[in-house]
């Protein structure tokens, strides 16, 4: 005699499985906050507790006025001199240059050729977008030292500008495939209907096109602004100097010293996410639509 | 195997789908589940699969109480409206999985296999995948999926409907004959009258989760429960007009039309009558005729379809013989055959003039 | 007239809106890789760039002789095969029970691809706070409820230090994999699973012989994309283990990032590099294969 429906027992199943997922997804973060709104008496405390007694902003505080706390840089330290925690907003402020320095030029690029290549016709437009892809797909340590001696003997190292540009090289593939890949399901009649009321190319592309490939604009902008946000490698090769550093290398620097401040590190890991957190929930919807759209990619 | 609904009820969280079916289907009969959609047909079929919950009520296959069973422990067999064949298994596999599954010995599988496609001519086909074949082929496969199994009964879910009309003729038939040669009870769901009326040894004919009517297709046909039953069988559809009865006749548009002489015992209500287009008659007698204008003929081939409309706007449609020479916007005159009108209650739509004949 | 004006101009925007890609393509992607495979056949110091002569395969012959070369590419790939396997079990697994739920299913699917937005550096350091031995959170716990005595050195050793990365990297990808396969379940038709049933299929058979060979191209795509990333990833290791202790977690990325950054040895590097880009290559190629069968049916 079989059972028949469990369908209680399968229900309890799901929702564990969902608080499950859910747990060890968003546990580091958690804790993370937690971690970092912990007065330094409470960090070490046995038991570890989730919800802090006393609350204290003192870690963030620390970051975002760039008061120096007790911490001293370790001199046998590759980097010595004032507490990292002092640069964090000088940090964050070029992180937030370069990622968005970067995406504007990647997509505006990107939008542009791809409606070249799904509107006109001439050789190589329909293999330009694979190679693209392509080049989306080597990994990202092989580009790193030819555009470190590109930089070099541009004298661009050590600047912002070497980051926006160098982040161009592994933004542009994807912001490539993407935009081609919307651009081609955007149907050409909307644009003749303009050409024949009497618009230019220019004119049918800024106030048809542009509007409708919208979606696929956020889509790929994200995606880039995530890519350059969060990069490490270039940042820590092409950048010599603790001003010009950005945030995933900067922090990475709280690291190198014997003493580590747990709250202050915590609490910059927070601050670090924050910006893509808030970026991805306002537009997480497009950001799954544009998946659908280009490849899979991980 | 006879199968028996007991005030089976269906709810959907608040929505209330199915109310108080009680139905039986007589052993080795064909039973067509009919309504239009939404009407709980496939839900019904489905419950009786085992597919989905009974919330409240019993089912029983020859008496064996079989609500708390799942699908596998039922010995039916169901064909899908889009005949769900296993996409990645050649046709052989296709077949013989229900058997495989309870273990049947190799030898048993292969020849129940070959013995099933050769019935259904398919024995062709049986190292191709279900991509490769068209409609038909796919539905045969189907179905031999089911007689593989022997089951006790054979659940169909709209089968046809993916067809175009003429191989929809064809299989007609050939599901008729397959019925037969399986000898097992089966209960077939669609929304086609047609199919329903040449198929079916009886039928259920059901509208917003309630059961109208169970019957033979005669008795369906000749003698509606209701409004909806009337209405829905037949085609072209019934005509209906208002009247109150008076004496034997009936009164409609100021004119007195004959009704059997039974009908005398509802003398003073007032009714909705119900005539099929095929018991309209063309007269030149005027008195104890409805006058009207013709407003369109169609020609089917062998038979006319006239529209008539009648003073006070009502519009009746008449089937005739092709040879008849009526034109637009003539005027003619409608006697209805006595023995075929029908009757209605007008607020509960029962028909009432049936009651007092049987 | 008017048409041959259209024409005309048409061409000249067409021209004039892929050039800026082109350009870019040419500087920063074509050149970087064609640079990268030159330097692999010169001998290049940093600190007297002008004095690198041509070596031939002389930095091939110094990698492959060079023992921890092949360390590195055997942990490469123990790390991408583990790393895989896991993010494509448990994925498989959690879309599978997630399949059926209704109930805010948008907002979950949203939660899912948050791993992905978290910058790696964030999570290696938040993974190094709560896997610290003495005072990390999860050793606490765990001795707390008597799963272990001691406390574990999670990045430590050397079997650890690759257990960690994996579960690192396992954490941040497996949600891919999740709306992936989640996407292609959701278009399997239902009435295969009641036929099935009718049939007499149970729960395991039925994942058998109708979901999993639904999901077969899926899950080709996703392995192989899976795997071909994940053979080439720096920052999960390199941030987390710095490709130790010692050596024993280091991938053939950060062997090249070694070379050229700690030896110097920008051409062994760029060798490396070269490698790497064969081994995409090949890997590439066999998924066009494999996947080019599928469509031929």
């Amino acid at each position: 005699m079989n059972r028949f429906f469990p369908s209680s027992a399968r229900k309890a199943l799901l929702y564990l499985t969902l608080a499950l997922v859910t747990f060890f997804v968003c546990f580091p973060l958690v804790w993370a906050l937690s971690t970092s709104l912990k007065p330094k008496s409470e960090i070490f405390a046995t038991p570890p507790i989730l919800i802090p007694r006393t609350m204290t902003l003192e870690n963030y505080e620390a970051l975002l006025t760039g008061r120096q706390q007790y911490y001293q840089a370790d001199p046998k330290a590759a980097v010595s001199g004032p507490s990292p925690a002092a640069f964090f907003t000088r940090w964050f402020m070029n992180s937030m240059i370069v990622t968005i320095g970067s995406t504007l030029i990647s997509i505006v690029v990107s939008t542009l050729a791809a409606y070249s290549l799904t509107r006109f016709r001439y050789w190589g437009r329909s293999s330009i977008p694979y190679f693209s892809l392509l080049g989306y797909m080597v990994p990202s340590i092989i580009f790193v030292f030819p555009l470190f001696l590109m930089m070099v003997r541009l004298e661009l190292t050590d600047s912002l500008w070497s980051l926006i540009l160098g982040y161009v090289c592994i933004t542009l593939p994807f912001c490539m495939w993407l935009m081609w890949a919307f651009m081609r399901s955007i149907p050409l009649e909307i644009e003749e209907a303009a050409l024949i009321d009497g618009a230019s190319r220019y004119q049918a592309f800024a106030n048809v096109v542009l509007p409708t490939a919208l979606p696929g604009i956020i889509a790929a902008s994200i995606f880039s602004m995530i890519v350059s946000w969060n990069d490490y490698l270039f940042g820590r090769v092409f950048m010599n100097s603790l001003d010009n550093f950005t945030l995933t290398v900067g922090v990475m620097l709280f690291f190198e010293g014997t003493h580590v401040d747990w709250g202050l590190l915590m609490a910059a890991s927070v601050l670090m996410t924050l910006p893509m957190a808030i970026l991805f929930m306002m537009l997480q919807r497009h950001l799954v639509a544009g998946f659908g759209a280009g490849a899979v990619k991980g | 195997m006879e199968v028996k609904l007991d005030r089976i009820n269906k709810k959907f969280g608040a929505v209330h789908v199915l109310k108080d079916i009680d139905l039986v289907f007589p052993s080795r009969k064909f039973v067509t589940l009919l309504g239009p959609s939404g009407c709980g047909k496939t839900t019904l079929l489905r419950m009786i699969a085992g597919l989905e919950e009974v919330t409240q009520g019993a089912i029983r296959f020859g008496g064996r109480d079989v609500t708390k069973l799942a699908p596998r422990d039922r010995n039916i067999a169901m064909v899908f409206q889009s005949y769900a064949l296993y996409p990645q298994m050649t046709v052989r596999k296709n077949l013989g999985y229900g058997l495989r599954v309870r273990k049947t010995p190799k030898i048993e599988i292969d020849s129940a296999v070959e013995r099933v496609a050769k019935i259904l001519e398919i024995d062709h086909l049986l190292d191709r995948k279900p991509g490769q074949l068209s409609g038909g082929q796919r539905q045969r496969v189907a179905l031999g999926r089911a007689m593989v199994r022997k089951p006790d009964i054979f659940l169909m879910d709209e089968p046809l409907s993916n067809l175009d009309a003429k191989l929809r003729v064809t299989m007609r038939g050939e599901l008729r004959k397959f019925h037969l040669d399986l000898n097992a009870t089966t209960i077939y769901v669609t929304h086609d009258q047609l199919e329903a009326m040449t198929m079916s040894d009886y039928i259920a004919v059901m509208h917003q989760g309630v059961l109208q009517q169970f019957g033979t297709p005669e008795q369906i046909y000749n003698k509606p429960a209701n409004i909806f039953v009337a209405s829905f069988i037949g085609s072209p559809p019934m005509n209906f007009l208002t009247g109150a009865v008076d004496g034997t006749n009936i009164i409609v548009n100021g004119v007195a039309l004959n009704l059997p002489s039974h009908a005398a015992a509802l003398s003073g209500r007032e009714l909705q009558l119900g005539i099929r287009p095929q018991d309209l008659v063309l007269t030149d007698q005027k008195s104890g005729s409805l006058p009207g204008t013709v407003s369109l003929v169609e020609l089917l081939g062998s038979e006319k379809l006239i529209e008539v409309e009648l003073e006070g706007g009502n519009h009746l449609t008449v089937q005739v013989n092709a040879d008849h020479n009526t034109r637009l916007r003539e005027t003619v005159h409608l006697k209805l055959k006595p023995d075929r009108a029908h009757l209605f209650d007008r607020e509960s739509g029962e028909a009432v003039l049936r009651q007092i004949a049987a | 007239m008017f048409r041959r004006n259209l024409f005309s101009s048409d061409r000249v925007v067409g021209i004039v809106f892929i050039a800026p890609f082109l350009i870019m393509a040419a500087i920063f992607m074509v050149y970087p890789i064609a640079e990268a495979t030159r330097l692999a056949f010169v001998s290049y110091n940093p600190l007297r760039p002008d004095a690198s002569f041509y070596v031939g395969l002389a930095n091939f012959q110094y990698v492959f002789a060079d023992p921890l070369f092949w360390q590195s590419m055997w942990q490469a790939v123990v790390w991408t095969f583990l790393s895989t396997l896991f993010q494509t079990v448990f994925g498989v697994g959690i879309a599978l029970l997630l399949h059926r739920t209704i109930f805010g299913i948008a907002f979950f699917r949203g939660l899912l691809l948050f791993p992905y937005i978290v910058p790696t550096v964030v999570i290696a350091l938040i993974w190094r706070w709560i896997f610290n031995p003495e005072i990390g959170v999860v050793n606490y716990s765990l001795q707390a409820m008597g799963i272990i005595d001691a406390p574990i050195y999670w990045l430590s050793t050397p079997t650890m230090a690759m257990a960690s990365t994996i579960m690192l990297n396992v954490w941040k990808y497996t949600p891919f994999v999740v709306i992936c396969v989640l996407a292609r379940l959701q278009t399997v038709p239902i009435e295969l699973y009641d036929a099935a049933k009718v049939d007499g299929a149970g729960a395991v058979r039925r994942f058998f012989d109708v979901t999993l060979p639904q999901l077969r191209e899926v899950l080709i795509v996703v392995i192989v994309f899976r795997t071909i990333w994940t053979f080439n990833k720096f920052e999960e290791i390199y941030l987390l283990t710095k490709g130790g202790p010692g050596t024993s977690t280091f991938n053939l990325a950060i062997y090249s990032f070694e070379q050229s950054m700690a030896n110097l040895k920008l051409g062994a590097g760029a060798a490396t590099g070269v490698v790497m880009m064969v081994m995409l290559l090949v890997g590439s190629i066999i998924y066009l294969r494999i996947a080019g069968f599928e469509r031929e049916e």
